[in-house]
C-alpha cells in the first residue's frame, strides 16, 4: 500500500496536546490539594454542635428519615424522556426546512425524527401501563 | 446511511420485540405476562434467521464477522433466554399466584427484565457490525446498560443491588477509559471510521513508528475494553457481580459483555493492523502488541489460581470465565497468521469459534446452578452457591450430576470435547505466529485450570452425598427450560455439532489486508500538512 495523505482532521502534533494535559493534571491536583489541605489544615473537632445538620444555622426539625412517594421520581424520569425529545427535536425542526426536499435523502432525514419519535410514544405507553400517571 | 439499514434487520427485529415485551410484560392478565419469553425467543430466532443472510460488509477488514457475531449472539441469546426464564419477580409472582398479593404494574419486573436482555443482545449484535468508533461507544454501552439494571432485579436481595451498583460504577470507569482512547485515535487519525483510520495508522506506520497520541489511544481502548471481557487490570469486579447475580444472569454476563469487547477489540486491532519489520512473523506494533502480551499472561493467570482458592462454584466460574478471556487474548497477538485460508494459523478465527465454544459449555455450568435451590439464612429460597452443595449431584440428580460433570469438562478442554477443539487452534495459532513462550504460559494454564474443574467433577461425580440432615438439603428448581439449556449445552459439547462451523469461523476470521512490511531504509514521510483549526 502507498502512503496515503492523512486527513487533514488528524492532529499528530504532541505538543497540541498540552493543554489536555495540564487540564488533566489541573483536576488531579483539585483533588489531591483540597483533600490534603482539609486533611492537613483542618480542625478536628467532635461535639453535638458540631455533628447537627447546618452547623451554625438553623436548628433541624423532626427527622430527615421521611418517606415521601416514589411517584415523584417517576414524573422526574417521565419528564427527562420528553425534556428530551424536545432538545433533540428542536435542532431538528430548524434544519429541517433547508433540507432541498428533491433530495433521495429528504425522506431519510424524515424517517430518523420519525423512528426517534416512536422510540419515546412506546416509553410513553410503557410509562402509562405502568401507572406513572395515574395519581389516587 | 440508509444502505446501512439493510444490514441491521436483525437489530431492528430485536429492537422491536423489546418494545412489545416491556410493555406486554407490565399486563394484569398472568396469561399475557407469560408471552415476554415466547416473544424474546421467537424474536432471537427470526434475528438469527435474518442475521445468517446479512450481506458481508466487502470494505471492512473483516468482512464476514457482522454475519458471524450477529448469528451467534442470536444463537447463545436464545440458549441463555432458556436459562433466564423464571428470574424476574420469583417472590412477587408466587405471591400473585396464591392471592396474598394483587398485581401492580409499579412493583413487576418481568417486562424490563426480558425487554432490557433483547437490548443487551441487539447491543451485541451492532458491536459484531460497528465499522465506526462512534457506533462502537453505542454499541458497547447498550450492551453493558441494560446488564447493570438486570444483575439489580435478578434477585430480591441486598447483595444483588450491592452488585449492581458495583458493576455500574466500574462499568463507568472502563466506558470513560476507553471513550478517551477512541478520542484520542480520532485525534491522531482524524477519522472515526474504521477504514479511514486504518488508512492514516498504516500510512504513519510505513513512515516511520506509530504516533505516540494513536498507540496511547489503542492502549487506553484495549484497557477500557478489558473491563467487558473481564481482562486484568479491569477484572475486580467479575467474581462479586457474578455472585451477587441469580446464576442466569451470570451466565450472561459472562458471554453477552465479553463476546461485545472481543468484537470491539477485533475491530480495532484490526485497524491497527498485524505487522512487524521483522518477516516472516507478523504481529500487532510494538507497545500495543506488548500491553496486550501483558494483559494475555496476567489475565490467564490471575484467573486461574484465584479460581483455585475458592469455595463458591460461582466465584470459581467467575474467576475461570476471567481465564478464559485471557485465552482468547492469546488469538487475538497471534493475529490473521499468513495463511488466509487455514483454520489453524488463524489466531482470530480461533477467538470467534472459542467464543461459540466457551458461551455454550458456560451454559451448562450455570444451568446447574440455577436449577439447584435450598433454603437460605433468612427462610427465602435461593440458588446453590456453594461447592458442597454439589456433593454427590451424580446419585442424587443423576441428570444435573451429569450435566455439572461434562460441563466442567468441556469447559477445561479434555480431549474428545468441543473444549479441546476451541483450545487448540488457540494453541496452533499461537504457535505459527512464533511465540512459544505465550503458548507455554497457556499450556500452564491450561493444566492449573485442571485442578478446580476437576474438583467440581470429583465432589458432584465421586463424593457421597451428604446423609439426611447433615447440611442444607438442596432440591430442584422449578424451571424446567433451565434444564433443557443445560441438556443442550451438554448435548453442544458431546456432540461436536458445532465443529462444522469452524469453516464459518474461519470465513470470519479471514483478514483482508496484507501485512505492511516496514521499509525502513526509506526517507521518512514527508512533512504532515498542519491542521488548519
Amino acid at each position: 500500500m502507498t502512503p496515503t495523505m492523512i486527513p487533514t482532521l488528524a492532529n499528530t502534533d504532541i505538543a497540541s496536546y498540552l493543554l489536555i494535559l495540564i487540564l488533566i493534571g489541573g483536576a488531579i491536583s483539585f483533588a489531591v490539594i483540597n483533600l490534603g489541605a482539609s486533611y492537613l489544615l483542618g480542625p478536628r473537632r467532635q461535639g453535638q454542635t458540631k455533628g447537627i445538620t447546618y452547623e451554625s444555622g438553623m436548628n433541624p426539625v423532626g427527622t430527615a428519615r421521611k418517606r415521601f412517594n416514589v411517584r415523584f421520581y417517576l414524573i422526574a424520569m417521565v419528564f427527562l424522556v420528553f425534556d428530551i425529545e424536545i432538545i433533540f427535536l428542536y435542532p431538528w425542526a430548524v434544519t429541517f426546512s433547508n433540507v432541498d426536499h428533491t433530495m433521495t435523502d429528504a425522506l431519510t432525514w424524515l424517517g430518523r425524527i420519525l423512528f426517534f419519535i416512536l422510540t419515546t410514544i412506546v416509553a410513553y405507553v410503557y410509562g402509562m401501563r405502568k401507572g406513572v400517571f395515574k395519581f389516587d | 446511511m440508509i444502505e446501512k439499514i439493510h444490514a441491521l434487520w436483525p437489530e431492528i427485529t430485536l429492537f422491536a420485540a423489546a418494545c412489545v415485551v416491556m410493555v406486554v410484560g407490565l399486563s394484569r392478565n398472568v396469561q399475557v405476562r407469560r408471552l415476554c419469553v415466547p416473544v424474546c425467543f421467537i424474536a432471537l430466532v427470526a434475528a438469527g434467521v435474518l442475521a445468517w443472510f446479512t450481506t458481508p460488509m466487502s470494505a471492512a477488514a473483516m468482512a464476514h464477522l457482522p454475519q458471524y457475531g450477529k448469528t451467534l449472539a442470536a444463537f447463545v441469546g436464545a440458549l441463555l433466554l432458556l436459562l433466564l426464564v423464571g428470574t424476574p419477580d420469583r417472590e412477587y409472582e408466587d405471591d400473585v399466584a396464591r392471592g396474598r398479593a394483587a398485581f401492580e404494574p409499579i412493583r413487576g419486573t418481568r417486562g424490563e427484565f426480558y425487554a432490557f436482555y433483547l437490548f443487551s443482545i441487539t447491543g451485541l449484535m451492532l458491536c459484531a457490525g460497528a465499522d465506526d468508533l462512534i457506533w462502537l461507544f453505542l454499541a458497547l454501552e447498550l450492551t453493558s446498560l441494560p446488564t447493570y439494571i438486570m444483575v439489580a432485579i435478578s434477585t430480591g436481595r441486598n447483595r444483588s443491588m450491592e452488585a449492581g451498583v458495583k458493576y455500574f460504577f466500574l462499568g463507568a470507569l472502563g466506558a470513560a477509559t476507553f471513550l478517551f482512547g477512541f478520542a484520542l485515535i480520532y485525534g491522531a487519525t482524524g477519522s472515526t471510521k474504521y477504514t479511514a483510520i486504518a488508512e492514516a495508522l498504516q500510512a504513519q506506520y510505513q513512515a516511520g513508528p506509530l504516533n505516540a497520541i494513536a498507540v496511547a489511544g489503542v492502549v487506553l481502548a484495549v484497557l477500557g475494553i478489558g473491563f467487558k471481557i473481564a481482562a486484568v487490570p479491569m477484572h475486580f469486579y467479575t467474581a462479586d457481580v457474578y455472585q451477587g447475580a441469580s446464576a442466569p444472569v451470570s451466565a450472561m454476563l459472562a458471554f453477552v459483555p465479553k463476546a461485545a469487547g472481543f468484537f470491539a477489540l477485533l475491530g480495532l486491532l484490526s485497524c491497527v493492523g498485524w505487522f512487524r519489520a521483522t518477516e516472516p512473523n507478523t504481529s500487532l506494533p510494538e507497545p500495543i502488541h506488548e500491553v496486550l502480551w501483558f494483559m494475555a499472561v496476567l489475565t490467564m493467570t490471575v484467573g486461574n489460581v484465584l479460581a483455585v482458592m475458592q469455595n463458591s462454584v460461582k466465584r470459581i466460574l467467575a474467576y475461570s470465565s476471567i481465564a478464559h478471556s485471557g485465552y482468547m487474548l492469546v488469538g487475538l497477538i497471534a493475529g490473521p497468521g499468513l495463511q488466509k485460508d487455514s483454520f489453524t494459523h488463524n489466531g482470530l478465527a480461533a477467538v470467534l469459534f472459542y467464543l461459540l465454544v466457551y458461551g455454550v459449555s458456560n451454559i451448562g455450568a450455570f444451568a446447574v446452578l440455577a436449577c439447584l435451590e435450598r433454603r437460605g439464612r433468612d427462610g427465602q429460597m435461593e440458588e446453590a452457591d456453594d461447592i458442597a452443595d454439589l456433593r454427590g449431584l451424580c446419585s442424587r440428580r443423576p441428570l444435573l450430576g451429569w450435566i455439572m460433570v461434562i460441563s466442567s469438562l468441556g469447559l477445561l478442554g479434555l480431549p474428545p470435547l468441543l473444549g479441546f477443539w476451541g483450545k487448540m487452534p488457540l494453541f496452533t495459532a499461537g504457535v505459527s505466529s512464533g511465540d512459544y513462550l505465550l503458548v507455554v504460559i497457556l499450556g500452564l494454564n491450561s493444566a492449573i485450570a485442571a485442578f478446580y474443574y476437576l474438583r467440581l467433577v470429583g465432589v458432584t461425580l465421586l463424593e457421597a452425598p451428604d446423609a439426611p440432615g447433615r447440611g442444607v438439603p438442596v432440591q430442584p428448581g422449578p424451571f424446567p427450560t433451565r434444564v433443557l439449556a443445560g441438556v443442550a449445552s451438554v448435548a453442544g459439547i458431546i456432540m461436536l455439532s458445532f465443529i462444522p462451523l469452524t469453516n464459518q469461523a474461519q470465513r470470519a476470521g479471514i483478514y483482508n489486508r496484507d501485512p505492511i512490511i516496514k521499509r525502513s531504509a526509506e526517507p521518512a514521510q514527508p512533512a504532515v500538512p498542519k491542521p488548519e483549526v
